[in-house]
């Protein structure tokens, strides 16, 4: 549980980081992409890449690819929360 | 690193060749790779799990991939209205939905790096609509349109994505092609010559090269049109 609540709050700051503005408050229902997105395409990619590294790092494959993370109305980037929610879902499926 | 697709045989076949003689580091990919003097995988284009099976591997042994040749394909030369549904179907899988699973799934290692090349096959036969060629030209007329989107995607990651449209090259693609059909195919082209599998490969090392940095999204067509 505790884990969980680290890495969340891990990934929550590599996106505030990304979007460059420390004043922004990150949180489950910050929306990433679309209209009220923060995140470009370039900054989710590097998003994803920094994920896939602190995976790697943890012990597992961070998939960003996969028909289950892209789907469930455009799948896990539509929030910071469903971000978090795939990525350690995966890590607990894989580790 | 370099992957090839369609590394068997053909054009496929002479790129691995040739990149492997000025020292590039390639692993081809193909169906049937036994006996390939070059480190080689098994896998089909048209199915995206054998790719990403590939992907991953790579991923896992955190190689640099500096570039992506998509020239695996297959054609069926016929009139639509004889052409099998089965086989339609085939040559849409192989040369537009396996370049695009490719592109989809390799690029993601090479986005690491901003870096790299795409290379992706279509042929003459989409500029000058040639009689017999439609499904074949359907499913390259696919991958240009494909690639050109994609090369903007690719743009700010500073990969280039390209397609070289060969006319008839002497390969396994031209059987059942008369010399009548060729002949016919080069007078159409700017330069009206029959070009061979090494033109192609050198091509390939011009897009390859750091030096053609300015070009994407083009699709060169060899012998012009």
């Amino acid at each position: 549980m505790e884990q969980k609540l680290k890495l969340k709050n891990e990934i929550f700051e590599t996106i505030k980081n990304l979007a460059e503005d420390n004043t922004l408050l990150v949180d489950e229902e910050t929306s990433l992409i679309g209209e009220a997105g923060l995140l470009d395409s370039m900054k989710l990619v590097e998003l994803c890449l920094t994920l896939e590294d602190r995976a790697s790092d943890i012990g597992f494959e961070f998939d960003w690819t996969s028909d289950s993370a892209m789907s469930k109305s455009r799948g896990m980037f539509r929030t910071a929360g469903a971000l978090c929610n795939e990525f350690i879902s995966q890590m607990e499926a894989k580790t | 690193m370099i992957i090839v697709t369609g590394a068997s045989k053909g054009l496929g076949r002479v790129i691995c060749e040739r990149l492997i003689s000025k020292n590039f580091e390639v692993l081809g990919i193909a169906r049937n790779p036994e006996n390939l003097p070059f480190p080689s995988v098994r896998c089909d284009v048209s199915s995206y799990d054998d790719l990403k099976a590939v992907v991953q591997n790579l991923k896992r042994d955190k190689v640099r991939l500096d570039g992506l040749i998509n020239a695996a394909g297959i054609a069926s030369m016929n009139l639509a209205v004889t052409t099998p549904k089965n086989v339609s179907e085939n040559i849409i899988n192989t040369n537009l939905l396996g370049t695009i699973y490719s592109c989809q799934l390799f690029a993601p290692v090479m986005l690491r790096n901003k870096a790299g090349s795409i290379i992706n096959f279509s042929t003459i036969a989409v500029a000058l609509g040639l009689k017999g060629e439609s499904i074949y030209a359907a499913s390259k007329a696919g991958v240009e349109g494909f690639s050109r989107a994609f090369a903007r995607e690719m743009a700010d990651f500073n990969i280039k994505v390209n397609c070289i449209a060969p006319g008839p090259i002497n390969t396994s693609l031209l059987k059942g092609i008369t010399s009548k059909q060729i002949e016919n195919i080069v007078a159409q082209q700017v330069i009206q010559k029959q070009f061979n599998p090494e033109t192609v490969a050198d091509l390939v090392e011009v897009l390859l090269d750091e030096k053609s940095h300015s070009l994407s999204g083009q699709v060169l067509h060899v012998g012009g049109v």
